[in-house]
């Protein structure tokens, strides 16, 4: 599992690589740490090489909606394939976010 | 910059005194209205703007210039420090007002509520000023209260030229009265209205905690009042006990434009929903998070299967998930992709078939 992450202007997009599973929650969990400073602004998680999203992973996802919800700014998960839109849906998570095709 | 004026030696030794003690204005001015701020902020008083200042240098030569000799000293002149308290509503300038009493000590003889004071034949808009003074500072200071609308019209009113209707041609006197009283009952109707929706909320709020909801129609208030009840709680936790999941409150309030979407009324009308609909709401969630090892979800997820088990039962299929899921994450190709996965789910669910 990778985190890219590259921002210019107000605008960081984290680009997610892989298979977000329990342990590699674990192991980019430092990286959202990163990704709450600038929850202020807009942060994109680009999802169009995520493959597969586990609860650890939704629980990466809201933590970093609640620090920008906290801080006036906002998250955008863009691309997400099927199967990780069915699991936000079956969570009763998919109007939490704005998702972005 | 500095303007050249002709001050006698008495005027000057009042603006000397003013340089002197200017710290100390700016300091009383930022004293004075931080605890305005912070007194309304603790009564859950809303107000457009606080403005404040400190009269600057040329504006005080200036008056000082005209009529200097009315002030024996620096201490006679009220508006050195000046505070404006704009607020929304016209009720709101009285409670204003009494927070300011409380706070500071009012100078009665010259504080003037000019609201009160018009004549039959003047035009205007105006508002309650009050001097005031506090106990470790030898200089009093002015607070005005007004309203949006009486702030327009002071700065529409200066803008002409025209001070009190003293000089005003007759010609225009009629339009400027007209205007004004217009104001006036521009912010007559909003307070009536704000005590109209605030006696609606109370009747709303009293027949949702007696169960009479049938009597009450959907609306943003009610289904407010509604959600305080908790009324997915049960749902939530029934279907959160299938893989011990962790449920996470997010804001209910989307499902309003949901509910209403599909026809329903009355929060009577939803709570049969919940009543009648449960069951379909958790065989969906159990279809989809029962096999999974997905342990955490949102409180919204009571709602969103109740619709859903709701729609798909009286036929509203496809067109009708994906309508639902439009209203709440926007038009978008996906959410039909979505309808018509649940549409095919729902064709191995017991509740489609039972008679209900």
């Amino acid at each position: 599992m990778e985190v890219k992450i590259n921002t210019q202007d107000n605008v960081t997009t984290a680009q997610l690589t892989g298979r977000l599973d329990t342990p590699a929650s674990q192991e980019v969990s430092g990286d959202f740490d990163n990704l709450m400073q600038y929850a202020a602004g807009t942060v994109i998680l680009d999802c169009t090489e995520l493959e597969y999203i586990s609860s650890s992973g939704l629980r990466l996802f809201l933590s970093l909606r609640k620090a920008a919800a906290s801080k006036g700014g906002k998250v955008i998960v863009k691309a997400i394939n099927k199967d990780i839109r069915s699991v936000f849906m079956m969570t009763g998570f998919l109007n939490l976010f704005e998702i972005q095709d | 910059m500095s303007t050249q004026r002709h001050l006698d030696p008495h005027c000057q030794a009042i603006l000397q005194e003013y340089k002197d003690n200017l710290p100390q204005f700016r300091k009383i001015e930022t004293r004075v209205r931080n605890d305005i701020k912070r007194t309304l902020d603790d009564a859950g008083l809303l107000v457009a703007a606080i403005e404040s200042r400190v009269k600057g240098y040329d504006s005080l030569a200036g008056k000082l210039e005209l009529k200097g000799n009315k002030y024996n000293s620096l201490a006679d002149l009220t508006d050195i420090i000046g505070l404006r308290v704009i607020t929304f509503y016209i009720d709101d300038v009285d409670k204003v007002a009494s927070a300011v009493e409380r706070l500071f000590t009012i100078d009665w003889e010259n504080s003037v509520d000019k609201r009160k004071i018009h004549e039959i034949d003047s035009f205007g808009y105006l508002s309650l000023h009050y001097i005031c003074s506090v106990p470790d500072f030898p200089y009093r200071f002015e607070i005005q209260m007004r309203t949006l609308l009486q702030h327009a019209w002071a700065n529409m009113d200066h803008d002409t030229g025209y001070k009190s209707g003293v000089e005003i041609p007759k010609r225009y006197m009629r339009n400027m009265s007209r205007l004004a009283g217009m104001l006036e009952l521009v912010d007559d109707e909003f307070s009536k209205i704000r005590i109209e929706l605030t006696d609606y909320r109370r009747r709303v709020q009293a027949l949702v905690r007696s169960g009479n909801l049938d009597e009450v129609p959907i609306d943003g208030d009610t289904f407010r009042s509604y959600l305080e009840l908790n009324p997915f709680s049960q749902l939530n936790k029934r279907i959160a006990s299938m893989n011990q999941a962790e449920i996470q409150d997010v804001p209910l309030m989307p499902y309003l434009a949901v509910f209403k979407g599909i026809g329903l009324k009355t929060l009577g009308d939803i709570a049969r929903i919940i009543k009648e609909y449960s069951e379909g709401a958790y065989q969906i969630a159990c279809y989809q998070i029962g096999l999974t090892d997905l342990d955490i979800i949102s409180s919204s997820i009571g709602p969103q299967d109740l619709c859903i088990a709701y729609i798909l039962k009286n036929g509203g299929g496809k067109a009708g998930i994906k309508n639902m899921f439009d209203l709440l994450n926007g038009d978008n190709e996906s959410n039909e992709m979505i309808a018509e996965m649940l549409l095919e789910q729902s064709k191995d669910l017991p509740f489609m078939y039972s008679r209900n």
